[in-house]
């Protein structure tokens, strides 16, 4: 598989969009799950209510990979994510989250050879501010 | 002078340390530790600029890459203009004697690093393949070596006469400073950092019991 290739094919452009409406239950749901205590992501009624800043990980698009993308998917496994905060997510916000993939290397580890197949998602609210980027990290064993 | 030769930091893919909190990990624990080196996957970072911190905390930040060969990974040390188009570091299977000559070629210096590490170190490669000419010093302690990985490396390194260095390959805060290498003189420049390692007066030491550890 020649990753150059397959990087430049297949890195940079938008693959899928998808809108979320955001609620202030599901927001402080989330909080509590990850154990946070502090009541501006936990409690709905703060005046600076917001998303924990890790929010965007729970989401998925409609599609990890483009279509047609050369790559067994079955054969993956997940890397993690890792969130980069850039704006509040607040209830009542709509959420736009377009995916493309982002980065395509490979590396050796302690099992050999393995691809990463990094997929970006990034969300924007109503008023199109990047409110956070999320990368996802797919990983194949070459 | 201690030096831990072999770090990561987020400009890493897997790295998950900031270098400001590398220092104030050192500062905090008190740790033994006159500086370390970014040893970051397959690129060199000639962006970041870490003066300020060395000013801060009395550190010494050098800059350097890990690269993939044949042979397994290697470190490289004096990374500069004409190695960086000499050689693609993005790639995995650079011939090691390629980033032997190159980096010979261009001033830098070349160490394999975790040589003992199972199935892909260079001494599982130096089993099917034999050795490579060229090399002079193996990392022969790293701080994320399992079993007996560090003692198959130090092995290498008596039986071909190697000298030897050690280093963290920490990817978190909490695990710089388990392994360095401590040198008889002071170091403050890459250019010193090589002609101390490549005159091999410096020696593979691992942070155990609140003391500096030498397994030579």
């Amino acid at each position: 598989m020649d990753i150059a290739e397959l990087k430049k094919k297949w890195t940079g452009w938008t693959f899928d969009e998808v809108r979320f409406e955001i609620e202030a239950e599901p927001l402080a749901e989330f909080s509590l799950a990850c154990g946070e205590t502090l009541p501006r992501y936990t409690d709905p009624q703060h005046p600076d209510f917001q998303a924990a800043p890790s929010f965007a990980a729970r989401f998925h698009g409609d599609r990890a990979l483009p279509e047609g993308f050369p790559s067994d998917r079955e054969a993956s496994f997940d890397g993690g994510k890792a969130v980069e905060w850039k704006a509040p997510i607040r209830p009542g916000d709509t959420l736009t989250a377009r995916s493309h993939i982002h980065d395509i290397f490979e590396k050796t580890g302690r099992s050999g050879g393995m691809m990463f197949i990094v997929h970006r998602m990034e969300f924007f609210n109503q008023n199109d501010e990047r409110v956070s980027i999320v990368d996802w990290k797919m990983i194949r064993k070459l | 002078m201690i030096l831990d030769l072999h770090s990561h930091s987020i400009v890493s893919d897997d790295g998950r340390a900031k270098v400001e909190n590398y220092c104030q990990w050192i500062r905090r624990k008190a740790l033994s530790l006159d500086g370390f080196v970014l040893t970051e996957h397959r690129l060199y970072d000639d962006e970041s600029d870490y003066r300020s911190l060395e000013d801060e905390f009395g550190l010494l930040i050098l800059k350097a890459s890990e690269v993939e060969t044949d042979y397994g990974h290697v470190l490289v040390f004096g990374v500069n203009e004409d190695l960086c188009a000499a050689l693609d570091f993005s790639r995995v299977d650079l011939p090691l004697e390629e980033v032997l000559a190159q980096a010979q070629r261009c001033g830098a210096l070349a160490i394999p690093c975790h040589p003992g590490r199972t199935r892909v170190g260079m001494c599982a490669h130096i089993e099917t393949r034999g050795l490579v000419e060229g090399v002079r010093i193996v990392e022969t302690l790293n701080g994320g070596s399992r079993g007996e990985e560090n003692a198959t490396a130090l092995a290498l390194a008596r039986e071909n006469n190697y000298h030897s260095t050690g280093g963290s390959d920490s990817h978190i805060v909490s695990h710089i400073g388990r392994c360095a290498t401590r040198f008889a003189t002071a170091v403050s420049t890459m250019g010193d950092l090589i002609t101390e390692l490549e005159a091999g007066r410096c020696e593979a030491v691992a942070w155990e019991s609140e003391e500096w550890i030498s397994p030579n």
